[in-house]
C-alpha cells in the first residue's frame, strides 16, 4: 500500500489539510486548477469579525505546507477506483496512485446575474461582495467612480431562495455584509449605508459585537426586508424597492452603489471530479457526507474524504477545523488498512 | 333494378329505425336547447350568419375539410388523418350514393330513411347496365375505404404510436359500446351485402364475398340474420351516440355554424360551450400536447378529461382541472375540432371567482404615470408591463434601441403602472378586469400616441382582444424591431452566434406572431430549430394561467421545455416575454436572453444613415 | 366581588385565543403554501397595486395568523393578481392562488 494522499483544491482547506497530513508523514499531492494557491481567500481583503487581513492568513497557511508537492493550473482529468487505491490522471500528464483522496474543492459564488431583478451586469452601479473585496484590495473598480453617497447591501442573493435553486442559508454573507458595510463607511465616510436583510444570522463569537459596532460606530441602517426590484433613473442612480416589514410599508431609496451578497454553491469543477467517481449529492447540490454528525469527513466511498465548503456553506474557521478533522480521518483510514 | 320486397319493408329495419328516430329527436331537442340558451344578441348573429354568403361558404368549406376530410389531422400525421377521413368521408359517400341510387332506380322510395341504407336487400338485379355497375363499384370502393380505416383504428388501439400518438384517452362505458358497434357496422354490411349480392348484384368486393360464402355456407340461409345484425348494430350505435364520444359527429357540424358566426363562450356549460363540449371527439391529441403531462400524474388534468367531466357535470373535478390548466393554448391550437378548452376553463373560473369581492377605487385616483402628451401623430407609447420591471435588461435594451433608431417615445409605466388586466381575466375575475381595462384604455387614449409598443405578450394579447383602442396600432417589441430593421432605421451586426427562439404562448399561439422574431434573429446570427416550435412550442412553466400548479411541478415543465429548445445545441436561448425569460434563466445552464437584449448588443452604431 | 384593573376601552392586544382555527385549516388545505411565508416582504415591495394602496400579501398572512380577518382582507382587496409577487417570492409561494383562496374563505360573498 502506498503512502499517497491526493488533495483536490488548493484553497485554505486544501492547504491546511496538506500541512497536517504532510506533518503526519504522508506523501501529499495538492492539485489546484488556478494559477495561484488560496482559492477565494486570495481574492478577499479582510476577514470578519475583527478584520484580519486575508493575505496574512493565507501567507501563514502557505508557509505551513512547506515541502508538500503541489501542481498549479492543473485539473483532474480522470479518476478511477482500483482494487485498493485510486488512479488519478492529471491534466499535466502526471498519473498518481493514491490510497486516499480528499475533496477540498470548496464553493463557487452564486452568479448574481441570475437574479435578473437586481440588474447585476445590466446596471453600472450594481456589484457583488467579491467585487467589493477586490475593490478594497486593489482600490480599483470601473463601477465605483466618485465616492458614493448612498450604499446598499442586499443579503441572501441566491441563498434562501427556492427560485435560485438554493433553499439553504449561505451562513457567511450576513457577517460579511456587516463587515463590508463598516468598511464601506470607512472608505466613504460621507456615505449613508443600508443593509437589507431577511434575518440577521450573527451566530459566531464576536459577530454580534460586529453588528453592534456597525450600528453604533458606523451608523449603518438595517432594514428588515428583502429587495425585490431595482430600477435605474436617468442619472444611472439606482432606485431600490423593498418592504420595511417592521413598519409594514413598502419603501424605496435611491442609491449610488448596490452590493449583492452572493451566496455559496457547490464548486462546479469539484462536482465534475465527483461525477467521475459517482459521488452522491444532496438536492442542495453539495456532497453527501456518510452521516451528518459522526462522519462529516467521510463520503459513501472508501478512501474518499470531504472537507470544507464542498459539503455546505462554512466560515473560514469551520473550514480549517474540517481540514484538520479530515487529516485525522485519513490517518485513521491508513491505520485500519495496515 | 326492381323491388324485390313488396311494400319495401321488412321487420329487420326496426332496430335501425328506433335508433335513427331517437337520435334525430335527441339532436333536434339538443339543438333547440343550445340555441335557446344563447344570449339574444348571439341568436341574432347566428341568424344573420346563415344568410351571409361569405360565412355560409366558410361553413361548407369547414364542414368538408374538418368533419369529412379531417385535413388538420392529416397535417399532423398521415396515417391518423387517413384513419379519420376514411371512416368519415367513406360513410358520408355511402349515404349520399345510397340516396342517389334510390332516386335513380326506385324513385317511389324517395324520402325513406332506411331504404337507401338497406338498398341491396330490397332490390333485385334484372340486367346489368354500365350506370348500375358504376354505382356498385363506388359503393364497394367506399366500403373498402371505410374497412381499411376501421382496420387502422383497431391497430391504433394496440399500437397508438404507429399513428403518431404517444398517449390515448381511456374510453368510458358508452364509448366502448359505440366503439365496438362502429367497428362492427361495416364488416356486417359487407357480410349482409355479400350474402345478397347473388340477387341484388354487387361489385369487386361484394361479389367475390358472395361466391366465397356460397362455396361453403349457402347464402340464402344467412341473408336475414346478417341484415338483422347490421340493422341492430346501427340501432345500438345511434342509441349510445349521445352518451359517447361519437356525439362529436353531429355536434361538430353544428358547432362550425356557431363558431363561424363569431359567437363566444358566455357560460362554461351553456350555449356555445355546450356545443363545444359535445364536439370533442376524445381523440386525445391534447394528451400529448399538454406541457403538464411531462409528469404522468398530471394526465387526468388534460383537456379531454375536463370536457368529459363537463359532460357528466362533475363540479369538483371540473373546478380542479380548470384551476390547474396553464392556459398555454397548445391543446386548442392542435385540437382537430377547434374546441376552445381554455376559453371553457376561463369561463368556469369566472363562475367561481367573479363573485369574490375587490376594491379598485384607487384606480380613480391613480394619476397618470406619464407626462402630458408631447407627441406628434406617430408618437410611440412604450408599455413595458409589470413583469418587465423584474427583467431590467429588457427595458434597458429597449431604451437603447429607441435611441439608436432616433425614436421619440413616451414611457407609459416608467415608474410602474396599472396591470393590463389579463391576469385577472385568466383568473376568472372578468368583472374586475373591466375596471382595470377601462383605466388603462383611458390613459392610452389620453396620451395621444398612435402606436403602443409592448414588451410583454401577456399585455399585448389583452390589449388586442379586450381593449377598445380605435386607431391605435399595437406592436410587440419583436414586431417593432423587425419594422425598424426593414425600414433600415436599425442596422445590426451579424455574427456566427447561434440562437434558438422560444415562442412564448401569449405571443405565438396568443397573438399569432411567429415570423417577426425569427426574421430579427436571422439578421444577427444563425437561427437553429427547436425540437418543437411555433404552434407546438412548449410553455416555459411560468404561465400565469395556472392557479394551482405548484412550483416543483412548474420546474419539471421548465426543464422539459429547455430540453426541447436545446435540441440543436444553440449558443443562446432567445425569447420575447419577461415571464419566460425569468422562468428559464432560473433553470437553464445556457444563457437565456430577451430578443431586445440580443438586438441591443448587436446594434451597428456606425451603420445607420441619419 | 371587587373587579380590579382598567377596562374603559377594549384591549388593543391581539388575542390569539380568538383565532378561527377552522378557517385557517381550510386555507391551509386549499393552499398549503401559506405556511411557507418567511415574511421577507418581497411581495409587498414589488406589488403593482401597492404603489397606490396598502396591498400586502405578507401582512395579510400575518393578520390571518393573528385572527384579524377584517384587517387581513383590507390588505388584499385591491390586488390585481398580476403575479409579480409570485415571480419574486424566494419561497416560491403560489401567491395568486393563495390570494384567491383567502378571498374565498374569509370574505362574505
Amino acid at each position: 500500500m502506498n503512502n499517497n494522499v491526493i488533495i483536490i483544491g488548493g484553497g485554505p482547506c486544501g492547504l491546511e489539510a496538506s500541512a497536517q497530513l504532510h506533518q503526519m508523514g504522508y506523501n501529499v499531492i495538492l492539485v489546484e486548477r488556478e494559477p495561484q494557491l488560496g482559492g477565494h481567500l486570495a481574492k478577499w481583503d479582510r476577514l470578519f469579525p475583527e478584520g484580519i487581513k486575508a493575505k496574512e492568513v493565507l501567507d501563514q497557511l502557505i508557509a505551513n505546507i512547506n515541502g508538500v508537492k503541489y501542481f498549479l493550473n492543473t485539473e483532474v482529468k480522470s479518476i478511477n477506483q482500483l482494487d485498493k487505491e485510486y488512479n488519478v490522471i492529471l491534466s499535466n500528464g502526471i498519473t498518481i496512485l493514491a490510497t486516499a483522496v480528499l475533496m477540498a474543492s470548496g464553493f463557487d459564488l452564486f452568479p448574481a446575474e441570475k437574479k435578473e431583478e437586481y440588474g447585476y451586469g445590466i446596471y453600472d452601479k450594481v456589484i457583488t461582495n467579491a467585487d467589493l473585496e477586490n475593490y478594497f484590495n486593489t482600490g480599483k473598480d470601473r463601477r465605483i467612480t466618485a465616492a458614493p453617497k448612498r450604499i446598499g447591501f442586499v443579503h441572501c442573493v441566491g441563498s434562501r431562495d427556492e427560485k435560485a435553486g438554493n433553499r439553504y442559508c449561505s451562513k457567511v454573507c450576513c457577517a460579511t455584509a456587516v463587515k463590508q458595510a463598516c468598511e464601506a463607511k470607512e472608505a466613504f465616510p460621507d456615505a449613508e449605508v443600508f443593509c437589507f436583510y431577511m434575518d440577521l444570522r450573527m451566530f459566531g463569537r464576536g459577530y454580534e459585537d460586529l453588528y453592534l459596532r456597525a450600528q453604533k460606530e458606523y451608523g449603518v441602517r438595517f432594514i428588515r426586508g428583502r429587495v425585490s426590484e431595482v430600477a435605474e433613473d436617468i442619472n444611472s442612480q439606482l432606485i431600490v424597492k423593498a418592504e420595511d416589514t417592521l413598519s409594514g410599508k413598502p419603501i424605496k431609496v435611491t442609491l449610488d452603489l448596490l452590493v449583492l451578497m452572493a451566496g455559496m454553491t457547490n464548486c462546479q469543477a469539484g462536482v465534475k471530479v465527483a461525477n467521475m467517481l459517482s459521488l452522491k449529492k444532496d438536492d442542495d447540490g453539495f456532497f453527501t457526507c456518510k452521516d451528518s454528525i459522526l462522519h462529516l469527513q467521510q463520503s459513501d466511498k472508501k478512501g474518499i474524504f470531504y472537507a470544507g465548503a464542498c459539503t455546505g456553506p462554512k466560515t473560514l474557521p469551520d473550514t480549517l477545523h474540517e481540514a484538520r478533522a479530515a487529516a485525522i480521518a485519513i490517518h485513521n483510514y491508513f491505520k485500519e488498512r495496515k | 333494378m326492381r323491388e324485390r320486397i313488396i311494400g319495401g319493408y321488412d321487420h329487420f329495419v326496426l332496430p335501425f329505425m328506433i335508433g335513427m328516430i331517437f337520435i334525430l329527436v335527441y339532436l333536434l331537442i339538443a339543438m333547440i336547447k343550445v340555441i335557446m340558451s344563447l344570449p339574444a344578441s348571439d341568436r341574432k348573429k347566428l341568424a344573420l350568419s346563415l344568410i351571409n354568403p361569405k360565412i355560409m361558404y366558410k361553413n361548407i368549406r369547414d364542414i368538408i375539410c374538418d368533419c369529412l376530410l379531417h385535413i388538420k389531422i392529416f397535417k399532423r400525421n398521415l396515417l391518423l388523418g387517413y384513419m379519420h377521413a376514411s371512416i368519415a368521408f367513406g360513410w358520408f359517400m355511402i349515404i349520399v350514393i345510397g340516396h342517389i341510387e334510390v332516386m335513380l332506380f326506385v324513385p317511389q322510395r324517395n324520402g325513406s330513411l332506411y331504404y337507401p341504407l338497406f338498398y341491396r336487400f330490397f332490390v333485385a338485379e334484372q340486367n346489368q347496365t354500365l350506370k348500375g355497375a358504376v354505382f356498385f363499384f363506388l359503393m364497394d370502393f367506399f366500403l373498402l375505404v371505410i374497412l381499411s380505416g376501421i382496420g387502422l383504428a383497431m391497430y391504433k388501439r394496440i399500437r397508438s404510436r404507429a399513428l403518431g400518438m404517444r398517449r390515448t384517452t381511456k374510453p368510458c362505458f358508452a364509448d366502448r359500446v359505440a366503439l365496438y358497434c362502429l367497428w362492427s357496422i361495416f364488416p356486417l354490411r359487407l357480410l349482409a351485402e355479400g350474402f345478397t349480392a347473388g340477387i341484388s348484384g354487387g361489385s369487386f368486393l361484394t361479389k367475390p364475398t358472395n361466391m366465397l360464402f356460397a362455396s361453403f355456407l349457402g347464402n340464402d340461409m344467412n341473408i336475414m340474420p346478417t341484415w338483422w345484425a347490421y340493422s341492430t348494430v346501427l340501432g345500438i350505435f345511434f342509441l349510445a351516440l349521445p352518451f359517447s364520444r361519437y356525439m362529436h359527429i353531429p355536434t361538430e357540424a353544428f358547432y362550425i355554424f356557431l363558431r363561424n358566426a363569431g359567437l363566444k363562450i358566455h357560460h362554461p356549460r351553456k350555449g356555445v360551450a355546450e356545443a363545444e363540449i359535445y364536439s370533442c371527439s376524445s381523440c386525445g391529441i391534447c394528451l400529448d400536447a399538454c406541457p403538464m403531462n411531462v409528469q404522468k400524474k398530471n394526465l387526468p388534468y388534460s383537456s379531454v378529461y375536463f370536457i368529459r367531466f363537463q359532460r357528466r357535470n362533475n363540479k369538483k373535478k371540473i373546478n380542479e382541472i380548470a384551476d390547474k390548466c396553464l392556459m398555454c393554448g397548445k391543446c386548442v391550437a392542435l385540437c382537430p375540432v377547434g374546441v376552445d378548452s381554455c376559453g371553457l376553463k376561463q369561463a368556469q373560473r369566472a363562475v367561481v371567482n367573479n363573485t369574490l369581492p375587490y376594491d379598485y377605487k384607487f384606480l380613480g385616483t391613480a394619476g397618470h404615470t406619464a407626462a402630458a402628451p408631447q407627441n406628434d401623430d406617430n408618437g410611440i407609447l412604450y408599455f413595458a408591463g409589470c413583469m418587465t420591471h423584474l427583467t431590467p435588461a429588457i427595458i434597458k435594451s429597449m431604451t437603447k434601441i429607441f435611441e439608436a433608431a432616433g425614436e421619440k417615445y413616451l414611457f407609459a409605466d416608467k415608474d410602474g403602472g396599472v396591470c393590463c388586466g389579463r391576469p385577472l381575466m385568466l383568473a376568472g375575475k372578468t368583472e374586475a378586469a373591466k375596471e382595470v381595462i377601462a383605466k388603462n384604455t383611458q390613459n392610452i387614449m389620453e396620451s395621444g400616441c398612435k402606436t403602443v409598443v409592448l414588451s410583454c405578450p401577456i399585455c399585448l394579447k389583452v390589449l388586442k382582444e379586450e381593449y377598445n383602442l380605435k386607431g391605435i396600432t399595437l406592436l410587440h417589441h419583436t414586431q417593432y424591431i423587425n419594422n425598424l430593421i426593414q425600414q433600415k432605421r436599425l442596422v445590426l451586426n451579424k455574427s456566427e452566434e447561434s440562437f434558438v427562439f422560444h415562442d412564448p404562448c401569449e405571443l405565438g399561439r396568443g397573438c399569432n406572431i411567429y415570423n417577426e422574431p425569427r426574421n430579427v434573429l436571422q439578421s444577427i446570427g444563425q437561427l437553429k430549430k427547436a425540437g418543437k416550435e411555433k404552434k407546438e412550442s412548449i410553455c416555459c412553466g411560468g404561465s400565469l394561467g395556472s392557479l394551482t400548479l405548484n412550483y416543483n411541478d412548474r420546474v419539471k415543465i421548465t426543464q422539459e421545455s429547455l430540453n426541447i429548445l436545446t435540441y440543436n445545441n444553440p449558443d443562446k436561448i432567445v425569447t420575447a416575454c419577461p415571464l419566460c425569460l425569468k422562468t428559464f434563466s432560473d433553470q437553464s445552464a445556457r444563457p437565456v436572453v430577451d430578443i431586445a437584449q440580443t438586438v441591443a448588443e448587436n446594434i451597428c452604431n456606425g451603420c445607420i444613415k441619419q | 366581588m371587587a373587579n380590579f384593573g382598567y377596562s374603559l376601552t377594549k384591549s388593543s392586544r391581539i388575542d390569539l385565543n380568538n383565532r378561527n382555527i377552522e378557517k385557517w385549516n381550510r386555507l391551509v388545505e386549499l393552499e398549503p403554501d401559506v405556511l411557507k411565508c418567511m415574511a421577507c416582504g418581497s411581495c409587498t415591495a414589488s406589488c403593482t397595486a401597492g404603489k397606490f394602496t396598502k396591498t400586502s400579501l405578507r401582512s395579510a398572512i400575518l393578520y390571518l395568523q393573528n385572527g384579524q380577518e377584517k384587517e387581513a382582507l383590507e390588505y388584499i382587496q385591491s390586488c390585481l393578481l398580476c403575479g409579480k409577487c409570485f415571480m419574486v417570492c424566494p419561497r416560491a409561494i403560489n401567491t395568486r392562488h393563495l390570494l384567491l383562496s383567502i378571498s374565498k374563505i374569509y370574505s362574505n360573498r
